[in-house]
Formats: structure tokens, sequence, C-alpha cells
């Protein structure tokens, strides 16, 4: 993935699937919980483990982010959140110390939701994401578009980039006129896109296929991660950790 | 007599909705451990024969298909790609397009996962193929922070690793830089001694003469096949059909020398054994003929221009520059120097971080968008970026409109930009209906709708074939020769040899070199430093002591010793 960080952590070196169903099982364990008190540990873990896993240059990346949805997140939900008792009312507006919980408690949550996910991406390759789903079951196929998805998205945005200068060196202005007008100018940007979107797809599909890709029955690996005790109590302790929470 | 290794026998082909066929009766032999090079021009079916032999046609790609295509004296499995796929391998001229991995190792691993290699066996075999293309070392890297050449590079070793017999390679070179290519050429050279064949496709005659064997190819069939120095030696023949002949032949053949050799140093040899040499006025005959450039009339100002990425490198880096009214100015240098990057700045596309660009003696930041685009038109490297319209007359008046013209000025600029380009009487025709060469020459023609003073092109022949290249060219010279200020971007060398007047030479986002180009070609080490080469007619000439910029000048400063 295009936030990869090539580091040599105990992170990168768990198992793929470990750490897709780990993550899957932190978003649900943040949901369980209401009270910022308990969500701002979990976020504290989290920002650890980013610590941990060498991430943190990407944090530094997606800063604005999660400052907007902390901030977002705290006027919103404080502001539009009627619960408890508003000590603060204008018309649809209000403030309690509950909704004001609520909103903190929201930011860390999607806070911890996002940093969770960064950390993800910055210590698992697109290549070992994809092995990672296949060894929970998913057909090849399947894995392989997604990974491919992956590395496609940012080449594409790079194409868009290139034909929208291309276009205003020719005069086109993008930003003014009505909306009528403003949707006949995005002709001269779609054509292209989609000519390139369909001949770029045309030329990967016969790269793959020249490289054996569809060719039927089995197929080996060169990646290969071996399930360890680490990985076994990873998961344990997260699976523990949310039955607590749940149950509590 | 060994065995043909591929035996192709009477095969035609034609693609699904097309009127006419793209193969017609191709008769083939390859031998074991021949190196063969195909050239011919654009459209006459190389590709179409690449994707047969290894079975995405018929199998992938629709159509009609008869003949016979054998391996080994065993007729391919048509039905499916991968079984043939194993055997006869295949890289495409678009690297860009044919690397999805996000490290080396596991892009060249592919393959032979899709084979079913024993994963025990994978590491050795990766790490040989990457030795074998001289790519060790980059094991860890990312595919997308390589340069051209190594990208290309890494192309086929994620064939070779699936150990083919045949290799078979549809124009590896076309966007490589001078050494990029030269290196490509050396690598299929050394295979092959290690594979069966190798089959390569290519524009130019420049390395061909390395290849066993030539096989020129027109409208659909092979026209002539056989030693690569045989068929180079005669300029017409290749000329006639869409193929820039090689320069020393055409040197040769000029001064009336017969061919022994056609490797530059062999040459030189004969030519002076037959007793042509340098004449006396040579230098004088030379400078006279340049260009001569009035240093007056500045219209592009560049001091001290520092261009940043978001991350903070530094794409242009402390380039100061002027280019003055009516220049013809290439601009060359490696993938990721900085040059589209440096040229962005002249039309507004990009703005200077520190430094600062000034376009006819006003600043680039008090220029708007729209006001500058009108002043300086820019060809973008690929005509399909921009073309949209339904027609050309409509695709070349979208220019000229968006800088509010008014309608019947538009159309007279739309009439007049057709007439310079040579498509005339085409205003009707749907823009994709035209070759690749004649796509160029409407791109240049919307830009030039909007009557620029300074026009910036980038890599403007790439992807054409010869007579493509020679028409675009000479067009852009028409427009120099009536004043306007010429900014291209370009890697092939003889281009800028032949057509420019001075060439500025960059390297890691600086200028490194700013030369009349007469002189640019001079210091060797430089060029190799940044991995070109000087074209064939500038080293012929450097072996007499001349700096001449083609064929034409040289025969004109050579005479025969009574």
């Amino acid at each position: 993935m295009f936030l990869y960080l090539p580091h040599e952590t105990p992170f990168h070196r768990l198992h793929p699937s470990t750490k897709i169903v780990g993550l899957a099982l932190l978003l649900v364990m943040t949901v369980a919980f209401v009270s910022p008190w308990q969500q701002l540990p979990i976020l504290l873990f989290v920002l650890s483990m980013a610590w941990y896993s060498k991430s943190l240059r990407n944090l530094r990346r997606i800063m604005p982010l999660v400052i907007t949805i902390m901030v977002f997140s705290c006027v919103t939900w404080s502001l539009f959140k009627r619960i408890g008792d508003p000590f603060w009312v204008l018309g649809p507006l209000s403030l309690s110390r509950e909704s004001i919980e609520y909103g903190l408690a929201m930011g860390f949550r999607l806070d911890a939701m996002l940093l969770s996910g960064m950390i993800f991406v910055s210590c698992t390759k697109v290549e070992e994401f994809a092995y990672g789903l296949r060894a929970l079951g998913l057909p090849f196929p399947v894995s392989f578009a997604m990974s491919l998805a992956f590395r496609l998205v940012p080449l594409f945005f790079t194409r868009i980039g290139i034909i929208v200068q291309a276009q205003q060196s020719r005069g086109l202005d993008i930003h003014s006129g009505n909306i009528f007008q403003r949707v006949r100018k995005y002709v001269p940007l779609l054509v292209p896109i989609f000519v390139y979107a369909i001949r770029d797809t045309d030329l990967l599909s016969m790269a793959l296929e020249s490289k054996g890709f569809g060719m039927q029955g089995r197929r080996t690996e060169f990646l290969s991660f071996r399930f360890k005790i680490v990985d076994v109590t990873v998961l344990s302790v997260l699976v523990t950790a949310n039955v607590l929470a749940w149950v509590l | 007599m060994t065995a043909p290794i591929i035996d192709i026998q009477d095969l035609s082909f034609t693609y699904r909705g097309a009127d006419r066929p793209a193969l017609q009766a191709v008769e083939y032999l390859h031998k074991r451990g021949e190196f063969t090079a195909v050239m011919g021009a654009t459209g006459v079916g190389k590709s179409t024969l690449c994707r047969c032999l290894n079975g995405l046609i018929p199998s992938f790609i629709k159509g009609k298909l008869t003949g016979n295509i054998s391996l080994f004296g065993e007729a391919i499995d048509s039905r499916h790609v991968y079984k043939t796929a194993r055997r006869i391998g295949l890289v495409f001229q678009d690297f860009e397009a044919q690397l999805f991995s996000t490290d080396v190792q596991l892009e060249v691993a592919f393959g032979l996962e899709n084979f079913a290699v024993d994963r025990q066996e994978m590491p050795q075999r990766v790490t040989s193929a990457l030795k074998r293309v001289g790519l060790s070392g980059f094991e860890d890297r990312d595919p997308s922070t390589l340069s051209g050449g190594e990208k290309q590079r890494l192309a086929i070793a994620s064939v070779l690793v699936s150990r083919p017999t045949v290799l078979v390679m549809d124009e590896p070179t076309t966007d490589l830089d001078p050494i990029g290519k030269r290196d490509i050429f050396d690598l299929a050279c050394e295979l092959r001694q290690e594979i069966d064949g190798i089959i390569l496709v290519e524009h130019e005659t420049e390395h061909v003469l390395t290849a066993d064997r030539l096989v020129i190819m027109s409208e659909g069939t092979i026209l002539r096949e056989g030693p690569p120095a045989d068929l180079l030696s005669d300029p017409h023949f290749l000329e006639k059909y869409g193929i820039r002949p090689l320069q020393t032949a055409v040197l040769l053949e000029r001064l009336r020398v017969p061919a022994q050799s056609l490797v530059v140093s062999d040459a030189v040899e004969s030519i002076r054994t037959a007793g042509w040499q340098a004449s006396l006025d040579a230098a004088t005959k030379l400078t006279d003929s340049d260009q001569e450039i009035s240093r007056d009339t500045p219209v592009i100002e560049v001091q001290e221009l520092v261009h940043r990425y978001q991350d903070g490198r530094a794409a242009v880096d402390g380039v100061s520059l002027r280019v003055d009214r009516g220049e013809f100015v290439a601009v060359v240098g490696q993938n990721g120097c900085g040059k589209t990057t440096l040229v962005k700045h002249f039309n507004g596309l990009h703005h200077p971080t520190e430094g600062e660009v000034s376009i006819l003696e006003k600043p680039s930041l008090d220029w708007t968008l729209s006001e500058l685009g009108r002043k300086v038109g820019y060809v973008f490297q690929n005509p399909d970026h921009q073309i949209f319209a339904n027609s050309i007359r409509e695709e070349i008046a979208f220019g000229p409109a968006n800088f509010g013209l008014s309608p019947a000025e538009v159309s007279h600029k739309v009439e007049e930009a057709m007439e310079v380009v040579g498509l005339s009487n085409r205003g009707d025709d749907d823009p994709f209906s035209l070759t690749k060469g004649e796509r160029q020459q409407l791109a240049v023609a919307s830009v030039l709708a909007t009557d620029p003073e300074i026009l910036i092109l980038d890599e403007p022949t790439t992807g054409l074939d010869y007579q493509g290249q020679r028409t675009i060219l000479d067009l852009i010279e028409g427009l120099n020769t009536s004043g306007r200020t010429i900014i291209m971007i370009t890697h092939s060398m003889w281009v800028v040899a032949e057509y420019a007047s001075r060439c500025i030479m960059m390297s890691g986002g600086k200028v490194i070199a700013d030369s009349p180009v007469r002189e640019c070609f001079q210091n060797g080490e430089l060029l190799e430093s940044i991995m070109l080469e000087a074209p064939e007619a500038v080293r012929l000439g450097q072996a007499f002591g001349l700096s001449v910029r083609s064929i034409d000048e040289l025969v004109n400063c050579l005479e025969k010793a009574e």
C-alpha cells in the first residue's frame, strides 16, 4: 500500500491474517464503549502501537485529518445531541455534560479506528494483505483484485492529474459557470479518462495472462507466513478484551 | 542443420470487426539460439504477430485466425494462454502498465506462483532472474521508484524467471533513453546463449545490427528477412517501408563507398581508405550554416528556480536560464530529472516554490492561466490525454473558443491550423479514427489554433514510426522558421541534432549543460553520466574531427583527396 513503511518490527512480522482479524477485533471493541474515559485508553493504546510499529511518520501525514475528526466530532455531537440535562439551550443547539462526553467519546472512537487502520497499512504490503485474505479463505481472484485496486487507484489519479493539466493548457476552466455549464465542462476530461482506463485495463490483463494468471489448478505462493505463538497470543488477548468489553 | 523452434505457416489474422487482415500469410522459421529483430512501420502487424506467438491471440483477443504456429514441431494449444505463455514469454512496450506489485521480488515471483513452481525453489530463481537483468540489490525496492530502463529490465526478469523457451519483446525500448536502449540489446545478445530464441520488435535501426536476423514487415506480411547488415545497407528500401535508415549506411551510399561493415568505426576506416577526408573550409561551412539568434528579445527568463513536491523533494533545484525569441531548444535528461516539471513553469501549470520565472517580460505569477495558455502552447506527450471531441474541427476549436475568440475568428483559426498540420478537408472526421501520428498532428493543431508565440512539446515523437516522426518534426521546424519559439523535451538524440539549435541537459533537477547543439555532444563522459549517447551521424562526424549534426552536413564537409 502506498503508506507502507519498510521496517522490521514484530508488528510487520505478524501473520497477515492475524493483522486483519486483529484490526477487525479492535474496531469492534471501540464500538462497545460509550464513555470517553473508556475510549481514551484504547486511543492511547493504539497510539503506543503506532510508536511500537514505527508508523509515526504516517501519523504525521494524516494528522490534519485526525485533528479535524476530533474537533468536528466534539463540536457537532456536543451541540446537536440531546441527552442528559442541558445547561445551555439555543434553538436546536444545546450543551450538557453528557453530550460533551458523547462528542469526546465519538472523537476518540473515530480516531482510534482511523489510527488502527493506518498502522495496518503502514505495516502490511498489499500482497501480504491479499495473502492474509486468502489464508482466511477468500478465493485468489477476489483477493488479487482487491490488492490490484490499491495499486491502481494512485496510478489512476496521476493519470487524471495529467489530463486535467492538458485541458487546462487549452483554456479549460472547470471552476466557473453554473452547475449545468460545469457538468458540460467535464466532458473533455471524462472522455480521455475513460479511454485510458479501458486501455490500461486491457494492457494489464494481457500482461497478467502472459504470466500465467488464470491458470486452472494449484497455485503456489512466494510469501510464506507461519502461524506462531505470538499470533495466537495477540488474537487471544484481543478476543478476551472484546468479550470483557461487551459483557461488562 | 538444427530443427526450427518456431515454425509459422500461412498465418493470417483479422481482428474482430476489422475489415482488413492484420496478418496475411506469414511464414517464418526460428532456429535455436537465434536473436531476431522485427521492424516495420506502425500498423504492419508486428504486435499482432507477437500476440499470436504467446497465444493471447486468439484466446484473449478475438478474431479470425488461420494457419499454424508450431513450437518444437508441436502445434501450440491456442485455447489457454497460460500453456503457451510459459514457453513463450512476452514483454510489452508499456512498462508502467505491466508492473503491478509493490516490491521487485514479488513482481518477479508472480509468474512462478501462477505456474505453481515449488516455493522452496522460488527465492533462488527470483534472485538469479534479477541478477540476469542487472537488478541485484533491488529486491525490496518499490517498482514505481525505478527508472524507465530499470522498470523495463524488471519486466523482462518477471518473464525470464519462468524459463521460457523463447522470449518475445514488443518494442521494449521505445520509452527508454539511449543507454537504456543499449542495455536491453546487450541483454538480448547475452540471453541468446541461455534461451532458445529471442524475438525483439524495434523501431530504430541503430542497435539492430547486433541481432542475428532482421525481419522487415509491411502490411501484415514479412517482406524480407536476412542478416541485419545486408538489409540495413540499403537505405532506400528501409525508408520506403517507414524505417529510419542506418545513418552509417546512408553515408556510405552517399559517398559511393562499398559497405564492408556498418559498424561506425569500420565504416569510417573504409571511407578514409577510399580517400575521403574533411575539407579545409569544413569548420567555417558548419558555423556559417548555424541559425543566428538575436540575444535581445528574451521570451522566457528563469532565475534560481526551485520547485518542491509536497514531500519536500526538489524536482527542479536552482535552475537559471533564458530563452530568446525564435530559438529551438531541446531539453534532455533521464526520466525524473525534472525536465517536465521545469517546462510546466513556462505556461503556468506549475508555480515556483522559490525563484522567479518571467514569460514575455512579465513574472509568471502576474499572468492568469488562460492569458498565459494563449501565449504559450503546451502539447502534452500523449495526444490521447486531450482528445475528446466528435470531429477534428470541434477538437481544434476547443482551445480558441475557451480563450474567448469570436465564432468567426475561431473558425478561421481552425481552418488555418488544419492547413498547417496537413489535416485540411478532414475537419469532419472522428479524431479516434486517426492514426497515432495523425492524432499527434491534431494535438499540435489544437494548440496552434490559439496562435501561441511559444510552443512547448513534451516528447512529440514517442510512439510514432519514422514517417510519423518526420512529419511532426518538419511541422515543428516550419513553426520555428515562421518565428515561434520552440521548447521540446525529447530522448531521441538524432532529433536533437537535426532539429534543435540549442540543447539543455538536465540531471537531478539541475541544468548540467546548456549549449548550442553543435557543441552539446562533444563531452562523451557527461553524456554517459546521464544515460545519453551522441547519435550516429554525430559520432561519424567526430571520427573526421567535425561537429556535424546530420549526414547531409557531413557529406558537404568531406572531400576526396586527389
